[in-house]
């Protein structure tokens, strides 16, 4: 089978993979206990039972629970409804983020925040590769040596540190040294972002933590893989007709080690934005995690429902992605 | 039997220390094999220590907090106070008593963890707080100390639960395979296609009104037996596929056993090894899991346990580092002592997998 149909296969996979998580994600709202109309409008403070039960009503209706009549609407229509509109990219209206009263359409805040949540996690995952990747050649190819050790112990320490609490001890070391504690606000977010130098001052401090949390993760697979194909037969070949030692580890060691990092990789992406979310939270960082912590601390049910499709989405083409570079990787590897 | 191996140990040059090796190992069983390759690994009994230190920890400050509380019961009597009034007396204190020592001056050995004290706010570490006080009043070596059960007891209860189903279930699709193996497969994907710390967010938010015994961590730790199970229930899974085509499974089942004996008697016990290490290095994952849920606010804020503190203290990090601080270190060396330990052990128990 040609490449092309292997990837056009596997993005058609992904839509019963989303609408599971759809319906899985609408099941538990529906399952939970509580009202959500009732959770919506507990702000509305009412003299009368008539002005309650009116404005239920129009939020029962306007939340697609009750029909234009007062009838209750089916779960299974209104998850037909909830598809349909995700179709057309439409999220309906936020409760938490308002403007002049009316919340605000959520695919519009989205779209807004989105793009600091993908500069900021390609950034810090190209850096935690290619230092993860230098310092697994390193400590490899200097097996038991005093920067062996005292990286793999660094990494063990980093490893078992809690995500967030880097972060803040990050703000802590920076603040004594610098003044400044990382923590975004003001002008860093002014348009375009790309040109505003503020932006990149914001953006040294999440990028550092968050590059962290994935460099413990992957150096530790580098090193492991590496140390197991230098002990190759092959390897001993390259190295006995005289090639000289970086050719041996970036042509022939590097390039064998690389598919089952990638796989372990593509697997652990989840565990990479949640802790994106994580370090998002701690530094204010205007991303999708931000957003999505706001919904679920003031219960937020339309954001939260949008966030977890978004969440999963990327995590599925992040993981077709990973799929798709086995085949670059691999030349083994026919579809 | 013995000239054959004196032949064969003849025919290949063996130096004396693995010989002495091979000498020791002779007649032991498999389990005194890998506490001997456990004894050897430094960093591995470092975590093994650091392991056995938490438990007898959250051991010790359970049965004292116990022991306090039922001390001053009205009806045991020992201790003056009453253990539902935290102003009672008895309550600042936790207190040893020994018989026949007057009741009013019990030994004191250090702070409720729930008792405030309005003169003691913000002190720094001193000979008095060796942790420092909080800005409730409260003594930290006291919360760190009692907050040992509640974190460990958390991880454990969350990762043994999770094992257990998913021992169950991937026992059940390893075994049957077929449709009942491909709707797991689906399942686990669907599950795994969200970050768990999100779509345990999701979850505890929707479900906080829920009324069950035991409190808000009751919900965390159900819903995370629910859907935590996916990555044990592979590993079982792919286990009892390589293993039910064993000849040892065939003789087994030529003799007419049961499908219930084989995997009890036969395939569970070969998988005890997977299982072990799960468990080791998944508590480390679920107390770093449950900390992060705490830290971000989706804890529960009336008990004591180290994420909470963590989340109540953290933004006085820079003015009164020791408040959040020990909390945050007693749950750095919980999961590196877990890690160390579950990377030695499944050093010591595969060694095939080592590095």
């Amino acid at each position: 089978m040609s490449l092309r149909g292997y990837i056009i296969r596997r993005v058609i996979y992904i839509v019963p993979i989303m609408l599971g998580v759809t319906l899985m994600n609408f099941t538990l709202i529906n399952i939970s206990p509580g009202d959500p109309v009732i959770i919506r409008i507990g702000l509305i403070h009412c003299e009368t039972e008539d002005c309650y039960n009116a404005a239920y009503n129009r939020e029962a209706i306007s939340m697609g629970l009750l029909d234009s009549d007062l009838y209750t609407v089916p779960w299974f229509k209104r998850y037909v409804d909830f598809v349909s509109d995700l179709l057309r990219l439409d999220f309906g209206t936020s409760w938490y983020y308002t403007k002049a009263g009316t919340g605000r359409p959520i695919t519009q805040i989205i779209q807004e925040h989105a793009k600091y949540t993908i500069i900021l996690n390609v950034v810090s995952f190209l850096m935690s590769l290619l230092l993860a990747t230098a310092i697994g050649v390193v400590s490899s190819t200097r097996q038991n040596s005093f920067w062996d050790r005292s990286l793999t112990i660094a990494m063990l320490l980093g490893y078992a540190m809690p995500l967030f609490w880097l972060a803040k001890l990050i703000m802590l070391v920076s603040y004594y040294l610098f003044d400044f504690t990382g923590v975004a606000e003001g002008d860093a977010f002014t348009e375009p972002i790309l040109l505003n130098g503020q932006f990149y001052k914001y953006l040294i401090l999440p990028t550092l933590a968050l590059t962290i949390g994935g460099l413990v993760f992957m150096a530790r697979l580098v090193r492991s893989q590496l140390l197991e194909i230098l002990r190759q037969d092959y390897i001993t070949t390259a190295k006995a007709k005289g090639l000289d030692s970086r050719a041996v580890i970036y042509k022939h060691a590097f390039r064998n080690g690389l598919l089952p990092i990638v796989t372990i990789i593509g697997s652990s992406l989840p565990g990479l934005l949640g802790g994106s979310v994580m370090i998002e939270r701690v530094f204010g960082w205007p991303g999708l995690g931000t957003i999505f912590l706001n919904g679920a601390l003031f219960r937020d049910y339309p954001l939260m429902m949008a966030t977890n499709t978004i969440f999963p989405f990327l995590f599925l083409i992040a993981r077709l992605l990973t799929d798709i570079t086995y085949v670059f990787i691999d030349p083994r590897i026919k579809y | 039997m013995a000239t054959i191996e004196n032949i064969e140990t003849d025919e290949f040059i063996l130096d004396e220390k693995t010989l002495r090796e091979i000498e020791t190992m002779k007649g032991a069983g498999q389990w005194s094999i890998v506490w001997r390759r456990i004894k050897k690994d430094k960093m591995g009994m470092l975590g093994l220590y650091i392991v056995i230190f938490l438990i007898l920890m959250a051991f010790a400050s359970w049965i004292l907090l116990q022991f306090d509380t039922w001390l001053t019961k009205p009806e045991v009597g020992l201790l003056w106070g009453n253990p539902d009034n935290p102003a009672s007396l008895n309550n600042l204190y936790i207190e040893l008593w020994i018989p026949g020592l007057n009741k009013a001056n019990p030994v004191v050995l250090f702070n409720h963890p729930t008792y405030q004290f309005a003169d003691q706010v913000k002190l720094p570490p001193s000979f008095m707080h060796p942790f420092g006080t909080d800005a409730n009043g409260q003594d930290m070596l006291s919360r760190v100390f009692f907050g040992a059960t509640n974190s460990l007891a958390l991880g454990f209860i969350g990762q043994m639960t999770t094992v257990v189903i998913g021992t169950v279930l991937g026992s059940i699709a390893g075994f049957y395979g077929g449709i009942i193996d491909d709707i797991l497969q689906r399942v686990i994907e669907l599950l795994y296609s969200m970050p768990q710390f999100i779509l345990m967010i999701f979850i505890i938010v929707l479900f906080e009104d829920i009324k069950v015994p035991g409190g808000k961590y009751a919900v965390v730790v159900i819903f995370f037996a629910l859907i935590g199970w996916g990555g044990t229930a592979l590993i079982i899974r792919s286990n009892f596929f390589s293993l039910k085509e064993q000849d040892f499974v065939e003789a087994e089942r030529a003799l007419g056993a049961s499908d219930l004996r084989i995997i009890f008697k036969h395939i569970l016990p070969n998988s005890l090894a997977p299982l072990i290490i799960i468990v080791t290095l998944g508590i480390a994952g679920t107390i770093f899991l449950f900390a992060a849920l705490a830290f971000f606010g989706f804890g529960d804020a009336t008990i004591v346990s180290w994420g909470d503190d963590l989340n109540k203290w953290q933004d006085q990090l820079l003015e009164y580092p020791w408040m959040p601080m020990f909390p945050a270190l007693f749950i750095f060396f919980t999961v590196l002592g877990f890690n160390l330990f579950g990377d030695s052990l499944r050093d010591a128990l595969d060694p095939r997998l080592k590095d």
